[in-house]
């Protein structure tokens, strides 16, 4: 497994939802995502010609056609379906067990120092230890099937999870604390009113940033282990040299992390549409 | 803890009883006197400005009265009774408005009465008058982040009436406004208060806006907080900031609060800040 080149997105609050938009706007719009397509078809064109033209040996770079065939073929005939709902399936459980753990501890330790420094150390402790290295001894305990890589991935989106809900708890101003206490709220008002939306925009770069982590790792901790899933697919196609199905492979996880990041980012613009922040020039 | 609306008459309730109130705050090990031995009557229905340079400890005074600080010497008394923690029956405006910024305007208003026993219909009637009251009829569902410096300051005034306190604290409400925004924003709060009349405290560093609202001014002096001066104002009620009587007594407070030079004390010059 030489180019495992896993990209993570940062963790930084991305688009809001912004104002309604008017028809100037929108033209500028999208003439703008239209600058955005002209470097992939570049590319595209230099994969064409540099296929075509022999300029890379055929093993190493096919054609995009053989490509797209590659796609079908491994879709109709290989049941990529099969592997791509096993890969699915473990990032979505250990995004659900993660983020809950992680929302559940983060709270407790965000209100209460005595859970903080309860946990603080321990959590500390694991995670310093990368999953990676987690994955080999979790492997042994709970077999090569999902549970091991659930469990692993889990802790992966527990992690920014937790720590983005416990200082989103604590980076809610003094002063709606004060203003709370001058409202006589109730410690639930308190929380539903003022803590969990103060929190919230912290919270949800956490869990964004937790679920593209989630999908980057399954592929590869299937790598690692097992042989199923979208991870297993990819480091076998490179074993094979069937370097068309790991182009196809590559695409597919770049678009599923895509559309990931995508659901997230709708999810964040919803939940925050209060919000006005800096949107770019 | 909900608590229940006073509906007794005003002009009877709001008499705020400070007596020799004294308050330190500990940094790095040091103790500093923040207000030493603070005396004062405020009568049920009263405008009092409090006016000082920054940093005289007057929001500490006021944290004290809205029951934010337990921590302190001397007494606090509303009607009679020694006051304990926070409670709706005493209000407060900060300077900054302190609008959630996830709330609508409205919401941010309801807020105040979320540990109020009325129904969801006298909630929302509640809200609606006292958003017209400051005169922001048209804004209930907007953000905060959409309402200028003036209406948000406006819609926090609404909320700290909105739960019909006795007594109204106001920390330099107005203090981050612009001039002319300022003015208007200050005869709205005459009127608000002639409507309301319930008993309010105005905080601010700015004398003529003290002169211009208040019944009664009182003078507080730094290092340590104190009071210096209760001055009676013996103007009309509509008040010109422009009248001979006004600028003297300016002059007098700016005095008192030792912020005049002497070639500063009632010279010509000074008419023509205000002119
Ligand atoms: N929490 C605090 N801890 C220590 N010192 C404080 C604290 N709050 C205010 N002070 C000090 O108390 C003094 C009075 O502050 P403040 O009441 O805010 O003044 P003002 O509102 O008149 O400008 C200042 O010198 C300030 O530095
Ligand atoms: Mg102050």
């Amino acid at each position: 497994m030489s180019n495992t080149s896993v990209t993570l997105p940062g963790a930084i609050a991305g688009d809001r939802a912004g104002q309604p938009a008017t028809a100037a706007r929108r033209r500028r719009v999208a003439l703008s995502s239209l600058i955005g397509l002209l470097l992939p078809l570049a590319i595209l064109g230099a994969w064409e010609i540099a296929s075509h033209l022999h300029w890379v040996s055929k093993v190493f770079l096919p054609t995009p056609e053989r490509t797209v065939a590659s796609f079908f073929d491994l879709l109709f005939n290989e049941g990529f379906y099969f592997d791509l709902i096993a890969s699915l399936s473990i990032v979505g459980q250990a995004f659900f067990y993660g983020t809950a753990l992680g929302l559940l501890l983060g709270a407790g330790a965000g209100m209460s120092k005595v859970i903080e420094r309860v946990f603080g150390p321990t959590l500390d402790g694991i995670r310093h230890i990368p999953p990676i290295a987690w994955l080999p001894l979790v492997v042994l305990w709970a077999g090569v099937g999902p549970l091991g890589k659930v469990i692993v991935i889990s802790k992966v989106v527990f992690f920014p999870v937790f720590l983005n809900t416990l200082q989103g708890i604590r980076n809610v101003p003094q002063k709606y604390v004060d203003l709370a206490k001058v409202l006589t709220l109730t410690r639930w008002q308190f929380t539903r009113r003022i803590i969990i939306p103060g929190a919230l925009p912290s919270i949800l770069v956490g869990i964004r940033y937790g679920a593209s982590l989630a999908w980057a790792l399954v592929v590869v901790a299937e790598g690692l282990s097992g042989m199923k899933g979208i991870g297993f697919l990819i480091f076998r196609a490179q074993a094979l040299l069937m370097t068309d199905q790991l182009l196809v492979c590559m695409v597919v996880i770049g678009l599923i992390g895509f559309l990931i990041d995508y659901g997230m980012r709708r999810l964040e613009g919803r939940l925050l549409r209060w919000k006005q922040g800096f949107e770019g020039h | 803890m909900p608590q229940s609306i006073e509906t007794k008459p005003a002009g009877q309730r709001g008499q705020l009883d400070l007596r020799h109130v004294s308050k330190t705050y500990d940094v790095d090990g040091r103790t500093l006197q923040v207000l030493r031995d603070v005396n004062l009557m405020v009568e049920p229905g009263e405008f009092i400005s409090i006016v000082g340079a920054s940093g005289c400890g007057k929001s500490t005074l006021l944290r004290l009265i809205i029951g934010l600080d337990a921590d302190y010497q001397g007494h606090i008394l509303l009607d009679d009774r020694p006051i304990s923690g926070t409670s709706l029956a005493r209000g407060i405006v900060f300077q900054d408005p302190c609008l959630l910024p996830w709330l609508t305007l409205q919401d941010n208003v309801a807020l105040a009465l979320a540990s109020v026993p009325l129904s969801e219909r006298e909630k929302t009637d509640l809200v609606r008058t006292h958003i017209e009251l400051v005169g922001l009829t048209g804004f209930e569902r907007a953000y905060p982040h959409q309402l200028s410096g003036g209406m948000a300051q406006r819609a926090a005034i609404a909320r700290g009436l909105v739960t019909r306190p006795e007594i109204l604290l106001l920390d330099e409400p107005l203090g981050a406004l612009d001039a002319l925004t300022r003015m208007r924003l200050q005869d709205e709060l005459l009127r608000i208060w002639e409507t309301e009349k319930i008993t309010m405290i105005l905080v601010t560093h700015d004398v003529e806006e003290a002169i211009y609202l208040g019944d009664r001014i009182v003078v507080m002096q730094a290092n340590p907080g104190r009071i210096s001066r209760d001055i009676n104002v013996e103007l009309p009620p509509v008040r010109q900031r422009t009248d001979a009587a006004f600028i003297a007594l300016r002059q007098e407070v700016l005095a008192d609060m030792g912020a005049l030079s002497q070639s500063d004390r009632g010279g010509p010059a000074r008419l023509r800040r205000v002119s």
